[in-house]
């Protein structure tokens, strides 16, 4: 049973995107814990 | 074929950028650092990490030479499995957080795993656990210790031992200066260079060689590696699950932050870091695919992943790649001096020696031990003796074995003391048994299944009957909770 090239792009396509997401969603939490005082 | 065995960047580019993130780390070490002196602000920055630097500190932490260069290594010699499998290392992460909360729950005074082993399992349990533990940190640590001069060397053609002692160097410099506050704030910085990195090397792979060309070179020359039953690959799959786990479990690296993290947000912060893991090993990974269309020659499997990114991006994705990964590896290698010093500081030279000593002492115990497991590390890299993804799982036998005695422990009173010894010393031997005899990939599988029939057969003859409120214990002297 081979992966076909579809697999291949869909596999790699949603981590890349997931991937993209990470960096922004990490600065929004800083932003708001350190609004809110609770950085560390 | 082409062989891609001169270095990408001219040296001197290669020292510049070293130079420059070298001071970068040494600064903010030492900036974040000065008002540390008390013990628990040293080594557990106060206990008050909120949830964006705790996310971000064990994503950080939990991409290692994984992601950088084995994970790249173990899609070119397993294929789609082998970058699916490294992806299920964030299920150690995701099943971390509620323990995580469960930890800081039982021990709001806890320093180190070993505490909890100790108080949960007796002396003996302890020294076992404290073999395991200790053995994984030092793999762990030489691991990256040696990925670092590899890859530098790979990158820049500075000698591997320059380029080994110089990160070795530089991450006891500011983990000294700062401690685990140091270690925290550049953890942020870090993973944001990482997965900046870990995205463009991805997509310039994807748009300059395309999905298309890659799986067409691959169905001829490689079929194999797009094979979905190789049964190999499959075991491997299910083996790094649980190596992940057993490495989260038991290390110190994680109980750590688990005492870090202010009320509240363990729990959280390593759900959301394993789900942010996730995809990483999958991006960095697939570039190894790109090794038959591209017509690379890969001497060492362990190369795979820096030669890959430079064949397809040049100079300027040099830099970028050596950049990425000098902040990979710093992520981990100073979560692990910092988590293996106060695991040392507490269970080696407080229980055994000195009893008695002050919050002080203590933090002067932890900066001296850093700089001698900096020391350590470098004797035992300069060697380079075996290959990363050997070396790593070489420890899966001894981690796997723990999994069962820690969750059962934390969440069960009839987990019995005899049989978590038994589980780690058995599952252990057990492991390594399976690990000559069969395969590095079923190490941890067989560590762990044969641990967990210790704990349960142990549970179900002789069932404990633990107090919780045992696992409270006093501060060191002078220290204020």
């Amino acid at each position: 049973m081979t992966a076909s090239v579809g697999l291949l792009s869909t596999l790699v396509g949603v981590a890349l995107a997931l991937t993209v997401l990470a960096p922004v969603l990490l600065l929004v939490l800083l932003y708001r814990d350190w609004k809110g005082d609770r950085l560390w | 074929m082409k062989s891609v065995q001169d270095a990408i960047l001219d040296p001197t580019i290669g020292w510049t950028i070293l130079g420059l993130f070298s001071l970068l780390w040494i600064a903010l070490g030492w900036y974040w650092g000065r008002h540390a002196k008390e013990l628990d602000d040293y080594v557990l920055a106060g206990r008050r990490v909120g949830l964006a630097l705790g996310t971000a500190t064990a994503m950080a932490t939990w991409v290692t030479s994984n992601t950088t260069m084995a994970a790249p290594q173990l899609a070119l010699q397993l294929g789609i499995w082998g970058m699916l499998g490294y992806s299920l290392g964030s299920v150690g992460l995701l099943m971390f957080a509620p323990l995580a909360k469960r930890i800081r729950r039982l021990m709001p005074s806890g320093y180190t795993s070993g505490d909890f082993i100790r108080l949960r399992y007796g002396n003996t349990a302890w020294r076992v656990f404290l073999g395991i533990s200790l053995f994984y940190s030092l793999g762990w640590l030489v691991s990256m210790g040696m990925a670092g001069g590899i890859l530098i060397h790979a990158l820049t053609g500075i000698p591997y031992h320059f380029g080994m002692s110089v990160i070795l160097a530089i991450c006891v410099g500011y983990t000294l200066l700062g401690g685990f506050r140091a270690v925290i704030g550049t953890d942020f910085i870090q993973a944001i260079l990482i997965l900046t990195g870990v995205v463009i090397i991805a997509g310039l792979a994807i748009d300059r060689v395309g999905f298309d060309t890659i799986h067409g070179a691959l169905e001829q020359q490689r079929p194999e590696l797009l094979n979905l039953l190789m049964p190999a690959a499959l075991m491997f799959l299910f083996n790094n699950l649980l190596f992940g786990v057993g490495e989260i479990f038991h290390s110190n690296v994680w109980w750590s932050r688990a005492f870090a993290f202010r009320e509240g947000v363990g729990a959280r912060a390593y759900m959301l870091a394993g789900l942010l893991w996730a995809p990483i090993p999958i991006v960095a990974g697939f570039i190894a695919l790109a090794v038959p269309s591209l017509g690379i020659n890969v001497p060492a499997a362990d190369m795979v992943g820096p030669m890959v990114a430079a064949d397809i991006l040049g100079v300027g994705g040099a830099v970028l790649v050596l950049i990425m990964v000098f902040a990979a590896l710093s992520s981990s290698l100073d979560s692990l001096l910092a988590a293996t010093s106060i695991l040392l500081t507490e269970d080696i030279y407080r229980r055994h020696f000195r009893p008695q000593a002050s919050s002080a002492e203590l933090r002067r115990a932890s900066a001296w031990i850093i700089v001698g497991l900096g020391a350590l590390t470098w004797l035992l890299c300069a060697p380079r003796v075996t290959t990363l993804a050997e070396l790593l799982y070489f420890t899966g036998a001894f981690v796997a074995s723990t999994i069962w005695p820690i969750a059962a422990g934390l969440f069960w009173r009839r987990a019995n003391p005899l049989a978590a010894v038994a589980g780690m010393v058995l599952g252990s031997a057990a492991g390594l048994w399976s690990y000559f005899a069969i395969g590095f990939y079923v190490a941890a599988l067989v560590g762990a299944a044969v641990s967990m029939t210790c704990v349960l057969l142990g549970a179900w003859l002789a069932p404990d009957r633990f107090e919780w409120s045992r696992l409270q214990e006093t501060h060191p002297q002078g220290e204020v909770p």
